[in-house]
């Protein structure tokens, strides 16, 4: 059981031909600030707030470029916070000028199949477990990254990085993960997400021809974390086939990935989220979060 | 039927015909097709191995392309690389140096194969990611060992360097170098290579190193610009046995040095993959002497020491063969690179013609701080 309610002061997109997405409030909003009982001041932000912006910044120029463009971000800002904050979440979003279309207020337990009910073209949480268990329904899922360096604010450039490991993924491939240690459930996770990114990918693909191949607000990555170069090749020519030629790409056989996000991606990464304990192993040897 | 504990590998040993082991890469890269799954060794941790990041231009010849996008831009730039993917580039001047680390890594691998003690050669490039296909197809094609690259698609990678502990960064953009050697990072400009290459070792990689303001600072070559020669031999005559403080490449050499102690431990100080020099303006007599103490109070060394007393460089860099020079004089770059021998420039020091960014760079972080 959720509820929907609709931004009034958002033109509402149409989300047949828009490209839904859906966005956990603690991401936007700062999850930790104390609950003071009838508190009506703006939350704060919160770490992926940027993000937020960074996606305005793609909508107002799809809209200068073509009054009439229907490839937009639409998006849902989903709480699982209790009721007498909804209204406080609702005149935050008001305050700050957000571009969020509908705001969806449902128990944790229910999340999920609200996504499903509402087409979400991808769903995104800084929450590991959160993005997983979306995973695993099939629901397209990606984590937000918290931008940490500050010589690198991307307010005015969203950057979505899509993972090599996933995409680039094959029966082969596959075979050389196992020998480094990764669970037969881990690699079905890959198998999922693969699936599930395509549809995204595609959409990316035709948002990121819209802008030419300079001073996009859109910008585009592949990144292979574990797979070798020929794993991110053969991501290369897949995203090719989806209509999608990226402007960034990394491969890292096994080395840090935070360093790279942390500087300039507020991306999502598909297959972060199935990967946790690698990921942590990493990302505390840095001192920082996934 | 020999084994060698291959913790680090997670691929087997292959056993060739005559009975001796082989290190699974030897076996892959005689694999020509690059689409069959390659039984990859595992990279190192960027924090054990010496990365060394090379730019696409130093690694590869892209001398055409290049040509295109000055004068036709980037749309057709990319248009051209794409339609040539799968046209591998030839060499550039830093790949003879990077087979060479590949032969020492072989080397190292045989010894000690547990150890993450390598080198690590990254690709790193604003090369933007349309350009990826047609740079792994020429990685494969040259049986190169280059798992890690980053394309950042127009974007300075100077922060990719420092976050992955880059070691030295070969560049064939000059701002890219400064930049680097401003955050602390030994880097080089390489230029086209010689018309005229002297054939360097596959088997013995060679590193050869100016001294005042590559390995040393550029403090005696402020007194010799100031003040003349005769200054600069007083100078030194009087700070013999001060040290001299330390250059952008001094860690550099360091790392070459840490390499060829696990040779010697292993009795193959002979037979050692690696051998360095200095090849200075230095005078042996005079003021050759603080240099050399100042590297034997680091606890370093090179395995020769040329004292060319004001000398031209090129004909001695003939004669020894290796496979990057690193000097910060563009007058001994060009000279060296005259007769045949890869010579990469550290623009750093008093010797620069241009001034320096940093100082710029500091006028304006002083005004921002302020402003804020």
């Amino acid at each position: 059981m959720d509820s929907m309610v609709r931004n009034p002061d958002v033109k509402q997109r149409d989300a047949a031909q828009a490209v839904v997405v859906a966005v956990s409030s603690d991401a936007i909003f700062d999850p930790e600030v104390e609950q003071v009982h009838g508190a009506t001041e703006p939350l704060r932000k919160g770490d992926a707030f940027s993000f937020m912006k960074a996606i305005q910044v793609v909508n107002e120029r799809l809209l200068t470029l073509n009054s009439d463009e229907t490839l937009l971000f639409d998006v849902i800002l989903l709480s699982n916070d209790s009721e007498e904050k909804h209204s406080r979440i609702i005149a935050s979003a008001k305050h700050y000028g957000l571009d969020i279309g509908r705001f969806c207020f449902c128990n944790k337990e229910d999340s999920i199949e609200s996504l499903q009910s509402n087409e979400v073209k991808l769903f995104l949480s800084m929450d590991t477990n959160d993005v997983c268990k979306a995973l695993q329904k099939g629901v397209p899922a990606a984590l937000l990254y918290h931008q940490t360096d500050p010589n690198h604010q991307t307010e005015d450039q969203l950057k979505v990085v899509f993972s090599g490991d996933v995409i680039g993924s094959s029966e082969e491939m596959l075979h050389g993960l196992r020998e480094q240690g990764f669970t037969e459930t881990q690699l079905q996770g890959f198998k999922t997400a693969k699936g599930s990114v395509k549809e995204f990918a595609i959409l990316m693909g035709e948002m990121r021809r819209r802008f030419g191949l300079e001073g996009s607000p859109l910008c585009t990555g592949l990144m292979t974390v574990w797979s070798s170069r020929d794993v991110c090749a053969s991501a290369l020519k897949t995203l090719r086939g989806w209509g999608l030629l990226v402007d960034e790409a990394f491969c890292l056989a096994g080395a840090p990935r935070s360093p790279i996000l942390n500087l300039g991606f507020i991306g999502n990464t598909m297959k972060s989220s199935t990967y946790v304990k690698e990921g942590r192993d990493y990302s505390m040897y840095y001192g920082l979060e996934v | 039927m020999m084994s060698v504990n291959n913790g680090g590998m997670r691929t087997g040993q292959d056993t060739a015909p005559n009975g001796t082991a082989r290190a699974s890469w030897e076996r892959t890269n005689t694999m020509s097709n690059p689409s069959t799954p390659t039984k990859h060794l595992k990279s190192p941790k960027p924090q054990n191995a010496i990365t060394i990041a090379v730019s696409s231009r130093v690694l590869f010849n892209m001398d055409k392309e290049q040509q295109i996008y000055e004068q036709k831009g980037m749309e057709e730039y990319l248009k051209y690389q794409i339609e040539h993917e799968t046209e591998p580039f030839g060499p550039g001047p830093a790949f003879p140096f990077v087979k060479a680390l590949e032969a020492v890594n072989t080397r190292l691998r045989e010894l000690y194969p547990e150890s993450e003690e390598l080198f690590d050669v990254v690709l790193m490039t604003n090369n933007h990611a349309h350009v990826g296909l047609r740079l792994i197809n020429t990685i494969n094609h040259h049986r190169l060992f280059i798992e890690r690259f980053c394309m950042t698609g127009g974007n300075s990678p100077i922060g990719y360097l420092k976050a992955y502990h880059t070691n030295l960064y070969l560049s064939a953009d000059p701002m890219k170098v400064r930049e680097a050697l401003e955050e602390g990072i030994a880097a080089a400009t390489m230029f086209n290579p010689p018309e005229k290459r002297t054939e360097v070792s596959e088997t013995q990689l060679r590193v050869a190193f100016d001294g005042d303001a590559v390995l040393f600072s550029d403090e005696s070559e402020r007194i010799y610009k100031a003040h003349g020669l005769d200054k600069f031999f007083e100078h030194e005559k009087a700070h013999e046995n001060t040290l001299l403080d330390h250059g952008p490449l001094k860690g550099f050499l360091e790392s070459l040095g840490k390499l060829q102690k696990k040779f010697y431990a292993k009795g193959q100080r002979m037979d050692c993959p690696i051998r360095t020099y200095l090849v200075t303006a230095r005078s042996a007599a005079s003021s050759g002497t603080r240099a050399l103490k100042t590297l034997r109070s680091w606890g370093l060394d090179t395995d020769e020491a040329l004292f060319l007393a004001g000398a031209p460089k090129g004909p001695m860099l003939e004669k020894i063969r290796p496979h990057i020079f690193f000097d910060d004089q563009m007058f001994h770059v060009e000279g060296a690179a005259e007769l045949g021998t890869v010579a990469a420039h550290v623009p750093y020091g008093v010797a620069q013609k241009r001034p320096q960014k940093k100082l710029a760079e500091e006028n304006a972080k002083d005004s921002s701080a302020a402003a804020k």
